[in-house]
């Protein structure tokens, strides 16, 4: 390229934000990196190539794989494990909670968008209330919920459980987030009713973003509004669901401020990134901490990586 | 009438009123969520207004019995849970990191979409990936260096950190909205002998308000509401934004319940009033994250 | 004022595509050359090229005898009318017209004075503190025009700048430009679509095709002597008929024989064009529609050449009588072709006759109707000749 003259200020100007990325991203991320493979597991800092963090976290063989995956999954303890046992049961609250939170959230959005979709008296009213709970805090918020799913039952009861029990439902109190088994999953309440309006708002733009001609082809051809939807509308979406999916996923990765607010840092409510947070900070087990968080951003980077290559080129091609 | 017409008059009202019904469905569905979605709101007030005396549990859905203004008064300058220092904190944080993140997006976006140099779309994507790292990742050696350098501690650190951790996302916001500037009129202003900053302060610049709203109120937001970073990154309670100081007063279990939900209510307060004015434009913020795809 | 030379310029996208190849033009002081082809055919491309916008690939690109290849856009001297106009929506008419006298920090008084004579001389006094969106399309068209004439460059350089007004507008606005350009004599190069444009606005006009020049010729000799088919097709409105036929020797002269009719060539044309060379060979042949006329009169002393048509359709035009009839000869078949008009001549005829549609025009008060046998008068002084394979002109 010849034309330095012309582009040479641009990438200049752009600089700047360049250099602090490659340091305060991939620099740090590198140095943690450094860290997890180091025996750095006290206080003392010393420089020897040490790979026990990682493995206190993985199985010590293919042998122990299905034990590991059992316990996952389960949230039971297997004694022949060697490994961690508040790591398999983050990543057991980890599993649950993914999977209460992406699926939960991804239905009561896509179910709200689909109600609004024809339009309907005061959608500017019903959008604003959905979506307000993106401009509060985790923090504030697990305040509230914290008191809405205390698992107190009877006469001392509160939150949910007393508000069942007026309303003749009391059956359905329990134990909430301190539940042994459901308990990260009743932890992802709070976060679908943070983020259903923001996935809410995607499915609406995806629906909207269906010319209406298609539609009123469809009809024309005989089609009734359901078929309209199922043919013509859903194949549309398919493009929201994915970029709905990476984006709750990779919150659901990284999710901490409500962990923190809601359960403290109780073994029964911990993720993995909550464990990190007290690895490093109450027992200084450096390497460990930065195990963890290596193993986090390869989880996000599984899923977000290939999406965002994936966006770029359907970008270039229009 | 023939028996034709009757026929075709029963299907219309039959169709008339299954439309009738599902419409009644829907409202109740989206009533029904609404309320769910309030539910915490409604908490949140009813206790704040509570008196000590109040604090039963079992009395925990019902509207106060005396309206009282103490809990808002205690969350806000009480000796013990007052949360006034810690707001004005969060203050001297948000504002210049807010200010200061957007304008770097605006430049960042704009050389990007419209002044691109060669390889300009993957400068983009190595800028973007900072966005979703755990940041959990990086807080330890990201504290290492201020000490290092001898950064001044406390808020100066905490906004550095958002200014540099904000780069992807006021830069996503910014390059798509650029992306909907015409080329022509960029290569107008080349023509008309305009420079890259001439091009951008003269013909970008006055065009750019609703994405400088969007990344601001963003920004303010996100910059407002985070706790991690400042957990990590400020040691010193004296100078605790206020997620941190709410997290402190809330968690502890000796907090009168009610103050506990006056105080919440209060650090959401600045964000809350940004939304229920500038709604719109956070919603559009929102879909620019979201890389549609 | 400057001339400017491209020489064997040339544009390769990365993907592959060539937009431009080994284009040689010369165009001079003051000229208005008008660079006219299909969509695609590399003229933006090639306008671009000129004003700095696109790097140039191959070939060397001169403005007032200096290579300006490595010359960025802001240094060449260059103004532009875009297409789409590219006003600043923030500013002024005012404003937009002087902005790049302040950017050369031009002293206040010269650009109001600056400014407002360039509003007269487009009628623009009235618009100057409005913005652009306030304005119609024609005004906004006059603004990007205020904003290039101001700067009094060497060149200017116009991308169908007309292409988005109304027809009625539009045929003003030529007029206009035109008399614009006169009266500057700056160096003008205009790149259009439409062919009526080009004929009317040039001093000369370019035709290009995928990339490469076809003809660069004042306008009339460009539409009397098309130097190949898609020339002969793409200008002109009607296009110009076009049927297979052969030559043949008949009576000591040449006759071309088209289907069931024999047309004889006149001896002055065979020996222009050497058509004896072409004795039992297959030609093209080209006769443009107002070439062709009704019935002859009678008492004409010369020998008029008439074939005998059945109207098919009619089109009334109000100035002319459009009249389609089929001739029995075997049609053209070309690429050229239906890239020059469209794909019109390719399209399957409704009406299921055998042959090649022919199009004449009549007296607009003839009353001419659909199912009339009539004979239609060619003049064979304005017959056209072209090679089959090559598809170039046949002719000095």
């Amino acid at each position: 390229m010849r034309k330095i003259r012309r582009w040479g200020p641009g990438l200049l100007l752009v600089s700047p934000s360049i250099l602090l990325v490659a340091i305060f991203v991939y620099g740090l991320i590198g140095w943690n990196a450094k860290v997890s493979l180091s025996d750095w597991r006290q206080a003392q800092q010393t420089s020897g190539f040490d790979t026990s963090a990682y493995g206190e976290l993985f199985p010590s063989g293919v042998g122990e794989l299905g034990d590991y995956a059992g316990a996952v999954i389960t949230g039971k303890q297997s004694d022949t494990l060697s490994t961690d046992p508040a790591w398999i049961i983050d990543l057991h609250h980890a599993l649950l909670f993914t999977l209460a939170f992406v699926l939960g959230t991804l239905f009561i959005g896509a179910t709200l968008a689909f109600l609004l979709d024809k339009g309907v008296k005061g959608e500017g009213f019903f959008r604003a209330i959905y979506l307000f709970p993106m401009a509060v805090s985790f923090i504030a918020a697990g305040v509230v919920w914290r008191w809405l799913m205390n698992p107190a039952p009877g006469d001392r009861s509160t939150g949910f459980n007393l508000l069942f029990d007026k309303l003749g439902i009391g059956f359905l109190a329990n134990d909430w987030y301190l539940g042994p088994t459901w308990g990260a999953a009743a932890l992802a309440i709070p976060a679908m009713w943070a983020l259903s309006g923001y996935i809410m708002a995607l499915y609406l733009a995806g629906f909207r973003g269906v010319p209406e001609e298609l539609r009123e082809a469809a009809r024309m051809d005989g089609a009734s509004e359901w078929r309209v939807y199922r043919h013509v509308v859903f194949p549309h979406l398919r493009p929201v669901t994915l970029a709905a999916l990476i984006i709750l996923g990779h919150i659901s990765i990284k999710v901490f401020d409500l962990i923190v607010a809601i359960g403290g840092k109780q073994l029964i409510t911990q993720t993995p990134a909550v464990y990190m947070w007290i690895l490093i900070y109450d027992a200084r087990d450096y390497a460990k901490g930065a195990a963890i968080a290596t193993l986090l951003l390869i989880g996000i980077s599984v899923l977000i990586i290939p999406y965002l290559v994936y966006t770029i080129r359907s970008e270039r091609e229009t | 009438m023939s028996s034709t017409s009757v026929a075709v008059d029963r299907t219309v009202g039959l169709r008339r009123r299954k439309q009738a019904q599902a419409r009644v469905v829907k409202y109740a569905a989206l009533l029904f969520a609404a309320v769910v979605v309030l539910l915490p709101v409604y908490v949140l007030l009813v206790a704040s207004f509570k008196g000590a005396g109040e604090a039963d549990p079992s009395r925990a859905w019902a509207l106060p019995q005396a309206w009282t203004l103490d809990a808002w008064r205690e969350a806000w300058n009480g000796d013990q849970y007052g949360l006034f220092p810690y707001l004005k904190n969060s203050l001297k944080l948000v504002i210049p990191a807010t200010i200061i993140s957007t304008i770097v997006g605006s430049l960042n976006g704009f050389v990007l979409s419209r002044w691109r140099f060669p390889g300009a779309d993957l400068v983009f994507l190595f800028l973007l990936f900072g966005m979703f790292i755990p940041y959990q990742a990086v807080m330890i050696p990201l504290t290492q260096i201020f000490i290092d350098v001898d950064f001044p501690e406390g808020i100066p650190r905490l906004a550095f950190a958002h200014i540099v951790y904000g780069i992807p996302i006021t830069t996503l916001i910014f390059r798509s909205y650029y992306a909907t500037i015409p080329e022509d009129l960029i290569e107008a202003a080349r023509m008309d002998r305009a420079g890259m900053l001439r091009t951008y302060w003269s013909v970008v610049l006055p065009i750019s308000a609703p994405a400088f709203v969007v990344t601001a109120i963003w920004q303010f937001t996100s910059i407002w509401n985070d706790f991690l970073f400042a957990v990590f990154i400020v040691t010193d309670p004296a100078s605790w934004p206020v997620t941190v100081a709410l997290n402190n007063t809330t968690g502890s279990l000796v907090t009168p319940y009610n103050v506990q939900m006056a105080a919440a209510l209060i650090a959401s307060l600045p964000t809350l009033i940004v939304y229920i004015l500038l709604g719109r434009y956070f919603m559009r913020g929102l879909m620019a994250g979201a890389l549609k795809g | 004022m400057a001339n400017i030379v491209l020489d064997k310029l040339g544009k390769r996208f990365p993907n592959g595509f060539e937009a431009v190849k080994d284009l040689s033009l010369e165009i001079e002081e003051a000229e208005l050359l008008v660079l006219v082809g299909p969509s695609g055919c590399g003229k933006t491309t090639a306008l671009r090229m000129i004003a700095g916008l696109e790097d140039i690939s191959s070939g060397d690109l001169y403005i007032g005898g200096k290579r300006v290849n490595d010359v960025l856009e802001r240094d060449r001297d260059i103004a532009m009318v875009f297409q789409n106009y590219a006003l600043y929506p923030h500013m002024t008419v005012a404003q937009n017209i002087a902005f790049s006298l302040k950017l050369a920090k031009r002293p206040k008084s010269e650009i109001q004075q600056r400014v407002q004579e360039t509003a007269q001389l487009l009628g623009l006094e009235e618009l100057l503190d409005r913005r652009p969106k306030q304005l119609s399309g024609g005004q906004r068209q006059r603004v990007a025009m205020g904003r290039a004439i101001i700067r009094e460059p060497q060149v200017f350089l116009m991308d169908e700048p007309l292409s988005n007004l109304d027809a009625q507008l539009r045929v003003h606005m030529r007029g206009e430009i035109e008399a614009i350009q006169k009266r500057l004599g700056v160096t003008t190069v205009y790149v259009t679509h439409d062919q009526i444009e080009a004929m009317t606005m040039g001093d000369r006009v370019a035709v290009l095709r995928s990339g490469e020049l076809q003809q660069v010729d004042a306008p009339t000799h460009v539409y009397d002597h098309p130097t190949n088919l898609f020339v002969a097709g793409f200008i002109g409105s009607p296009p110009m008929n076009l049927a297979r036929g052969t030559i043949e020797g008949r009576d000591g002269g040449q006759i071309v024989r088209m289907g069931s009719s024999a047309i004889p060539i006149p001896a002055e044309v065979v020996h222009e064009r050497k058509l004896d060379t072409w004795a039992g060979r297959e030609v093209i042949v080209g006769i443009r529609p107002e070439d062709i006329e009704g019935p002859p009169e009678n008492g004409r002393d010369d020998d008029p050449v008439t074939i005998e048509a059945t109207i098919d359709r009619v089109e009334a035009l109000g100035a002319d009588i459009l009249g389609f009839f089929t001739i029995d000869a075997a049609p053209v078949k070309s690429e050229a072709i239906a890239e020059a008009t469209g794909g019109g001549l390719e399209e399957v005829s409704l009406i299921t006759r055998e042959g090649t549609p022919f199009c004449a025009t009549f007296e607009p008060r003839s009353g001419l109707r659909r199912g009339d046998r009539v004979d239609v008068t060619i003049d064979v002084r304005r017959l056209h000749f072209f090679d089959p394979e090559s598809e170039n002109a046949i002719g000095p």
